[in-house]
Formats: C-alpha cells, sequence, structure tokens
C-alpha cells in the first residue's frame, strides 16, 4: 500500500472521521449515482466514482491531507466525506464537504464535522484562511457555511470553469 | 512500499514530486489515448496523478513511476490498472517524456513488472488495452510477446486486447 499510514482520525462528540478506505467504494458508487451528488461533479457511472474515491485517496498521498469518511460513533458505515481539499491549481485551501447520507439531514451532523475540520485545519495544518466552493443552487451547504459563520467572499479567485460561491471562513484570530 | 529495479530504473509508487513530469505529458496530444490531451488544463493533469496515487490504496496494488536513475526524472508510469468496470486486469504503460522514447526504457520497465504481477501478486494473466492509433503501444505489446485477443471483453468497443501469458 502506498504510505497513507499517517492519516489520523478525528472524533468529535457522535462522530468519527476515518481514514477513508476501499470498503466505502459501494458507497461512494451509490452516491454517485444519485441525484444528491449533483452538486459534487455527479451524477456518475459506476467507473466515475470509483474514480472519484482514487483520487480522495490519492490526494491524502499527494498533500498530506484531505477528506475523512465521515461516520457515526459505533458504525463503521461512510456516511459522507469531510475534511481539506486543494487539488490541482485551486487557487486556495478549502473546507469541503459532501454528505452521502440523507437519513443525517437536519440533526447538525455536517455541522459537527465541519467544524471538526476546521480545527484541525487551523490548529494542525497550520492554515491562515480557508474557503468553501460551493456550487449555486446548493442551498444546503450555503446554509452550512453561513452556520459556520462564514461568509460570501466577492473578492476570492474563483474556480476556472465552474460557477460556484466563494464562502471565507473566519480565520485563526477571529475564533480564539 | 512495493519498489522494483531495473538496470536503468527505480520503479516505485506515484508521488507528488512526479507532477512536474507528468504534467507536461497530460496536457499535450501525445496523452489522448490515455485521457489527456492539449485541451486539458493543469488541474486535470493533477487528478490524473492523484487517482494514479489512490488506486494503490483502493486495490493495494497500482501503477509504478518509472524513475530513471542517472538524472532523477520521471519518465513514465507503468504498471497493474484495474479501476471499477475494466473487464480485466490490466498491466498498462505511459511514457511521458520524449527523450524516453526509442531507447528500450517501456520494454525493460514493463518486462520487469510484468514478472511482478505474474509472481508477486499470483495474476494468472493480464491484458492491455490500447487504443488503435496508438502505434507504440501496439509495436511494445508486441515486443513484449503479447497476442491480439480478439475475443476478450473491453472497456471501450475499439480498444485492441493484448493478452500477456506468464512465461512457462
Amino acid at each position: 500500500m502506498i504510505a497513507l499510514t499517517g492519516i489520523p482520525t478525528l472524533e468529535t462528540e457522535r462522530l468519527v472521521l476515518r481514514p477513508p478506505a476501499s470498503r466505502d467504494v459501494d458507497a461512494c458508487i451509490t452516491f454517485y449515482a444519485s441525484e444528491r451528488a449533483r452538486f459534487v461533479g455527479g451524477p456518475s457511472a459506476e467507473h466515475d466514482a470509483w474514480v472519484i474515491m482514487s483520487r480522495i485517496l490519492g490526494h491524502w498521498a499527494m498533500r498530506g491531507f484531505g477528506l475523512w469518511a465521515l461516520t457515526l460513533k459505533g458504525d463503521d458505515t461512510i456516511r459522507g466525506v469531510f475534511g481539506h481539499w486543494k487539488p490541482g491549481t485551486r487557487p486556495e485551501n478549502e473546507i469541503g464537504w459532501s454528505l452521502w447520507d440523507p437519513t443525517l439531514e437536519g440533526k447538525g451532523y455536517a455541522h459537527e464535522a465541519a467544524l471538526a475540520c476546521r480545527t484541525h485545519a487551523y490548529d494542525v495544518l497550520g492554515w491562515k484562511t480557508a474557503v468553501s466552493y460551493i456550487a449555486y443552487e446548493n442551498d444546503r451547504s450555503v446554509a452550512l457555511a453561513k452556520r459556520l459563520g462564514a461568509w460570501e467572499d466577492p473578492d476570492a479567485p474563483r474556480i476556472e470553469g465552474k460557477e460556484h460561491y466563494v464562502f471565507r471562513h473566519p480565520g485563526p484570530e477571529a475564533l480564539a | 512500499m512495493t519498489v522494483l529495479e531495473t538496470e536503468r530504473m527505480v520503479l516505485r509508487p506515484p508521488q507528488a514530486e512526479d507532477f512536474e513530469f507528468l504534467r507536461p505529458f497530460a496536457m499535450s496530444d501525445r496523452a489522448r489515448f490515455v485521457g489527456g490531451g492539449a485541451d486539458k488544463d493543469e488541474g486535470h493533469a493533477w487528478r490524473i496523478l492523484a487517482i494514479l496515487a489512490g488506486h494503490w490504496s483502493l486495490r493495494g496494488y497500482g501503477v509504478f513511476a518509472m524513475v530513471e536513475r542517472e538524472s532523477g526524472a520521471t519518465l513514465g508510469s507503468i504498471g497493474p490498472w484495474f479501476p471499477a468496470g475494466w473487464p480485466e486486469q490490466e498491466l498498462s504503460w505511459t511514457v511521458w517524456s520524449t527523450d524516453a522514447e526509442g531507447k528500450g526504457f517501456a520494454f525493460e520497465a514493463v518486462s520487469r513488472v510484468r514478472t511482478h504481477v505474474f509472481d508477486d501478486l499470483g495474476w494468472p494473466t493480464a491484458v492491455s488495452y490500447i487504443d488503435p492509433e496508438n502505434a507504440r503501444s501496439i509495436a511494445l505489446a508486441e515486443r513484449l510477446g503479447a497476442v491480439l485477443d480478439a475475443d476478450a471483453p473491453r472497456p471501450d468497443e475499439a480498444d485492441l486486447v493484448y493478452r500477456h501469458r506468464r512465461a512457462a
């Protein structure tokens, strides 16, 4: 295996953010086959979903940080991916999320997970700022970004070729 | 981490340092047979490398970066490839560097990795899916002794399937 043994695990009150693994592939394929994936590049066929999962793991290998598998404490099933994302030439470091399991909506899980990721970004990765790129019409993610205290940043560089908001998170000093 | 050696190369899993070598290839038409092209951007090139690296995590094996001992340059990627939707386990190769063409690097690397997939990974057989217009890869497959398998399923109907046999 490629050196991914260094991926940490984060715990919150109700959640465990653990390294993604091959056992998560089927859930990834199911999510990316669904309309729920429309804001994150889907819906996609099986091969493409597998490639996305591969890219998520490859991001860890390339950057040393990445997206975790979101699980509930006591249940290893992947429910989504949350974490840190900076593929290719993206202009800035991102706090990214994608909640795959619709039954978890409306219970504050995504908020709890994203907060833990942001804390990790500032305290462990040493980020000074962070954004979240959110597709237009992805109302749930916009609401979550606002609940996290992030605001739309009209001056931030955008991802070329994509239509999206840039939400900027309060920095480490503002949260201290 | 699996590392293989040949006379002129070290073969190791892809790493972030390979990007500077992959980028110009992936963004050129030399990459048109493997998902790249002159119309692709740097982000696309990065995603290709991430996918190569991530395949190792999902399968426990994957392609190797061909690192030339003398220069330290990554010349290409080569090795076992089996993403979802692939009919069979593939022995794949891609030479990134034009400088490396015509010098037997790909032949040297594939020969070593083919032994690896048969002897270490225990594959009973292996195929290479090749675009019919990819004359260089076809020539390499034939030099390696692989034979066309007209009946084998393929990811893209237009692909040729070359089958490698384990040495007796």
